[in-house]
């Protein structure tokens, strides 16, 4: 009969990226990056310093906004996991940095501050 | 017909796809929890597993409804209409435009559901790497799974805000 529990986890248990938590941390980040991203593209088209240019006629201009964002996401995520995945850092200062510029995006996306720009 | 296209278009998008993430992500969260108040902080491998397909699921479908949201429901949504046009109910964002009590509807609700699922998307698919390639320690390991929990926290309310607001611009102006 097949064990219900068949093995138990630890933490030393890392898988490929080991038991280090650079890789985690790149994700982390990067996606802190993609946030503020969003936000400062909108901010931007709303502050009329860019626009940038609509990708798909229909859907107008968000669809260059979010696409350049989500490239600086893939893009910042890529160069953080090549040099953070072997390695193992404090987390403290990048989880700080990364609720800062998630909720700086998410502040930038947000209409009524627009108006007062 | 009983649904038009762009209706079936609009509950794919807000039902199948929002809420599916909405409540995949809800049950992640909740497993999170569940498995790390478990004895010693352990979970066996094929939890973990299941703990990862959860939120592989939720980035999939928050994903097909952000991309969807934006380049299939988004267009129509914004249609201009043709000048002279009594009747917008085909055209939702002048009609929402045209009232000044539903005006917000389209300032700020919708507004904010075309930027904010796209950060939700990315913080859910940070989440779901993170389970996967750290599954073995998921739930032994305080820093990654604080790191999960939080992720899929701040996941859970992005998806559920825009999913009301969205809930609040179909009740007024629906996509049929």
């Amino acid at each position: 009969m097949a064990p219900e529990v068949d093995r138990l986890a630890t933490p030393d248990e890392g898988r490929s990226g080991g038991p280090f938590n650079g890789a985690a941390l790149a994700a982390l980040l990067a996606a802190g990056i993609g946030a503020l991203s969003v936000g400062l593209f909108v901010i931007l088209n709303e502050a009329a310093a860019y626009a940038a240019p609509s990708l798909y006629g229909p859907a107008g201009g968000v669809s260059g906004r979010t696409t350049f964002a989500t490239g600086v996401w893939l893009l910042s995520w890529w160069f953080l996991h090549r040099a953070w995945r072997g390695r193992q850092l404090k987390a403290r200062g990048v989880y700080l940095a990364t609720a800062a510029m998630i909720l700086l995006g998410l502040l930038l996306t947000f209409p009524p501050l627009w108006g007062i720009l | 017909m009983l649904f038009s296209s762009r209706s079936l278009l609009t509950m794919l998008h807000g039902l199948l796809f929002g809420g599916g993430a909405l409540l995949f992500l809800a049950l992640a969260l909740f497993a999170l929890r569940l498995l790390a108040s478990g004895v010693g902080g352990q979970a066996s491998a094929r939890q973990l597993r299941s703990l990862s397909l959860l939120l592989i699921a939720a980035v999939v479908l928050l994903w097909l409804g952000t991309l969807g949201g934006t380049y299939l429901v988004f267009p129509p949504y914004r249609a201009t209409p043709p000048e002279g046009l009594a009747d917008l109910g085909m055209y939702p964002r002048s009609l929402l435009l045209s009232d000044p009590e539903t005006e917000w509807l389209h300032g700020f609700a919708m507004e904010t559901k075309e930027h904010v699922p796209w950060i939700a998307s990315m913080l859910a698919t940070a989440a779901a790497f993170v389970s996967v390639r750290y599954r073995q320690r998921l739930i032994a390991d305080p820093e990654i799974r604080g790191l999960l929990n939080a992720l899929t926290a701040v996941c859970l309310v992005l998806v559920a805000y825009v999913a009301l607001l969205g809930t609040f611009v179909n009740k007024v102006a629906p996509l049929d």
